[in-house]
């Protein structure tokens, strides 16, 4: 378990909203995600690492990157890359349908959740400046710590009456040679496109996809407008 | 009969009653005999008859009952050697009959216009729409008729109305199920090779640089650029893709783009990446035949632009994808050392650059209107840039080719029918091969019949079905619903089904769903069944179900159509290797002959 060192010390808590935006545009935070199903079982635990420059985010599991970049037409184009087999697949932006909401992406809590949820309390200025949202919605209760001015969650929990779901920043660093050389590594990565797996059966990584499909999960930690963790969404018969 | 006991209905069946016998105070009985006329179809004689009854009238009520009956005797009619105006009333009446009959005329017609002879099409255009299979053909055909108003079936796609027709062997020299590399390979080259590899025979192992030397194969656009003819490839898909690469490169992987996707022996090996080879085709094609001199290709659309650019920030067109557009690890911008062989040329990449094209003035043409692949027709609107579809590429196209008084050769791809399939979206396979029809129809209307040949045919089909039995007219995308019915059919499982499905893939998914549809890219195959009872089936992003879980939607191995047009098209007839289509166009063209005296010369 990482240590919780928030290293913000090299964000002034006296910059203004402004400053404090430009100044963390390239950033990497660590969280950790952790999950219960039920109380008679064990948490689940997993982490994931949020890397961002001002229109690429990136979330990083132990075997999986998923990586967004903003397009001039605000469409979303996403990339996947698997880190063991160094390598990637591009979708279109328009294989993906749907909202396009980059914000949910690079905040990992989107703009129109916390537009639809109660500020309850506010304190400390500049980059420090936080934020406590709640919201309940039928049998479920968020609430986000939101450290507005750098655009970046502190933590979230999502509570069920069967679920219970915590997200919690443990570090967060601003270097952005740091950021730019993680970006510049994954694009060195032999990428493959979406639409192209279907002509790639003789390639070993793609006969994979192909015959057991895009099976791996990451750690999800994006939410929906309805604080719904975007994750699985089968309804087998 | 005489066994039947029941009485003989004798009214207007009977022609004659004859009285034959005498009469006598006990025993002596009249003897009758009744003559039916038995109809066409009766149980006793299908053409017709007589039938001849003969007996004695034992009650002596004056007719011949069924149990007075001694003897019959049928004659049957001969079949008919002609046929009355009222026999043939149902028929020449019916509009089916009668446009075949109309069709029967024009389709004499059109089979006695085309040139047989060889050496007659000035020009030739094969269209190519990778994974168009037969059953895509049929339910692009309905969607595209319902879409004007039509019930559906009944429509025609512009290369339907073409007068010949067969079909091509798609198999690989080593796949059952083959794939763009091999099959276009065929195509263009009159050769059937390996799975994967391009412009080379099946002597190659894939993915070995070393092999290609000695392999390599002469393309139709090859053979008509030596014979002075302009030339032009263009492709919805990347242009360095397999189907259009088969045209003018040679190569021992299909993915071997640019010199990124190449392993360094290949590299080292000699081995020229494929966009390189494009931009480097006349240099390339007059090393390998001394004494030529060639002019290199005329027109050149398609996607792709990232196999041409350095890997530099600084090289980014204006709607780059990715943070780094190019993928080229050389340095070498493709683009510029295109415009520095063709400075009259014009390198355009976006629906205005597109448009500002002067077909009569411009030289050369070359189009890289997206970083990879073009978008599908339905999703051209969401273009940053704007790209041209299809059509526009393929009228612009025959616009600049034409400049040349000798002729032309054109291979247009309709890239992304294939592309849609292994995503297991039939709404947008099939709008890209209804796009692909008025491609079609936009050379059909440039050229004449006279004097070029227009083919049209699939690389390869796709495990796409049309299944269950709809009633006419049922929309091709929608639920079934069956003959009389308005509501859906339920399967066994007690849940509705859609027309179109596909045998394997990802299967069921709804990307119209706001709420997780920008997660559900990321899912494996949902194969199996899923209540579709309040699904819009018809929508953009709505998947068909599949069977077998697979990642990626696969190819088809059975026989692809091929549609025909213009001198030659009398060879596009009953079963054949894909191979043979190559043989046609030579035919047609004179090919081979004519680059043969042009080198001997």
């Amino acid at each position: 378990m990482k240590s919780i060192i928030l290293s913000m010390v090299l964000l002034s808590p006296f910059a203004s909203a402004v400053e404090c935006k430009a100044d963390n545009q390239y950033l990497q935070a660590s969280y950790k995600v952790s999950e219960q199903t039920s109380q008679k079982l064990p948490k689940n635990e997993q982490s994931f690492t949020l890397w961002r420059t001002p229109r690429q985010v990136a979330q990083q599991s132990e075997q999986l990157v998923e990586l967004w970049r903003q397009l001039s037409n605000q469409q979303i184009r996403p990339i996947r890359y698997f880190t063991q087999a160094k390598r990637g697949i591009e979708y279109q932006p328009s294989e993906v349908k749907g909202s396009q909401d980059f914000s949910s992406k690079y905040q990992l809590v989107s703009d129109q959740l916390l537009a639809k949820m109660q500020l309850q309390s506010e304190q400390g200025e500049g980059c420090d400046k936080k934020q406590r949202y709640y919201l309940k919605q039928a049998d479920t209760v968020i609430e986000v710590v939101w450290l507005s001015n750098q655009q970046l969650v502190e933590s979230m929990q999502v509570n069920t009456a069967n679920y219970s779901r915590i997200t919690s920043l443990q570090s967060v660093s601003f270097n952005k040679q740091t950021v730019l050389e993680q970006f510049a590594n994954w694009d060195k990565y032999q990428t493959t496109d979406y639409a192209d797996i279907g002509d790639n059966e003789s390639d070993p990584f793609l006969a994979k996809m192909i015959n057991l499909g895009f099976v791996e999960h990451g750690a999800t930690g994006f939410y929906d407008t309805n604080g719904k963790a975007l994750k699985s969404n089968h309804h087998h018969h | 009969m005489a066994a039947n006991m029941k009485k003989l209905n004798l009214l207007s069946l009977a022609v004659v009653v004859a009285l034959t016998g005498c009469s006598d105070d006990d025993k002596d009985y009249k003897t009758l005999v009744v003559n039916n006329t038995l109809p066409v179809g009766s149980e006793q004689c299908v053409n017709g008859g007589t039938e001849k009854l003969e007996g004695e009238d034992t009650n002596r009520n004056g007719e011949l009952d069924a149990d007075e009956v001694l003897r019959t005797t049928v004659t049957c009619n001969d079949p008919a050697s002609s046929l009355t105006p009222q026999q043939l009333v149902n028929l020449s009446t019916n509009q089916w009959f009668k446009d075949a009959k109309v069709k029967m005329a024009t389709s004499q017609d059109n089979i006695e216009k085309i040139v047989k002879e060889s050496g007659k099409a000035k020009n030739i255009i094969l269209f190519v729409g990778d994974g168009m299979g037969v059953s895509t053909v049929t339910a692009a055909r309905i969607l595209a008729g319902q879409l004007e108003g039509k019930m559906g079936e009944e429509h025609l796609l512009s290369f339907d109305t073409m007068p010949f027709s067969g079909f091509s062997k798609t198999y690989n020299v080593d796949a059952q199920t083959p794939d763009s590399a091999g099959t276009m390979t065929a195509m263009a080259s009159g050769v059937k090779t390996d799975v994967g590899v391009i412009g080379v025979d099946e002597d190659i192992e894939r993915g070995v640089c070393s092999t290609v030397a000695g392999n390599e194969l002469v393309t139709a656009t090859e053979l008509a650029e030596i014979n002075g003819l302009a030339t032009g490839i263009v492709s919805t898909a990347r242009i360095t893709h397999a189907t259009p690469a088969a045209t003018y490169a040679k190569s021992a992987d299909r993915n071997w783009e640019d010199v990124s996707d190449m392993p360094e022996d290949a590299v080292t090996g000699g081995c020229e990446d494929i966009a390189s080879q494009l931009v480097n085709f006349e240099a390339n094609l007059e090393a390998r035949f001394a004494g030529i001199d060639v002019n290199g290709l005329e027109v050149v659309m398609g996607g792709g632009r990232r196999h041409f650019l350095p890997k530099d920030a600084a090289f980014n067109s204006a709607d780059a994808m990715s943070a780094v557009e190019g993928d080229r690890t050389d340095e070498r911008d493709l683009t510029a050392e295109w415009q520095e062989k063709y400075p009259t040329g014009q390198y355009v990449m976006d629906q205005a650059g597109f448009d500002n094209l002067d077909t009569e003035s411009v030289s050369q043409v070359f189009g890289l209107f997206n970083e990879s692949h073009m978008q599908y027709e339905a999703d051209r609107a969401n273009d940053i840039a704007g790209e041209p579809s299809l059509s526009q590429m393929t009228a612009k196209a025959i616009d600049v080719l034409d400049n040349n008084d000798k002729g032309f050769f054109l291979t247009v791809e309709s890239g992304r029918i294939d592309h849609a399939h292994h995503a297991g979206n039939a709404y947008n396979a099939l709008n890209d091969t209804i796009e692909l029809s008025k491609a079609v129809q936009v050379a059909m209307d440039k050229t004449s019949i006279e004097d070029t040949l227009i083919i049209v045919t699939a690389d390869h089909s796709h495990v796409f079905t049309i299944a269950g039995y709809p009633k006419r007219g049922n929309p091709i995308l929608g639920k079934v619903v069956a003959v009389g019915k308005t509501e859906p059919s339920m399967a066994a499982d007690g849940m509705p089904y859609t027309t179109v499905g596909y045998t394997n893939g990802l299967g069921y998914r709804d990307l119209g769903d706001e709420t997780n549809a920008d997660a559900s890219y990321l899912e494996g195959p949902a194969v199996g069944r899923f209540d579709l009872t309040s699904v819009d089936t018809m929508s953009p992003g709505f998947h068909q179900e599949a069977t077998v879980p697979l990642g990626s939607e696969t190819h088809a191995g059975e026989d692809v159509g091929v549609y025909a047009i213009g001198p030659g098209a009398h060879l596009v007839t009953g079963t054949n290797e894909q191979s043979f289509l190559f043989h046609v166009m030579d035919y047609a063209g004179d090919l081979v002959k004519n680059a043969d005296a042009k080198l001997t010369k």
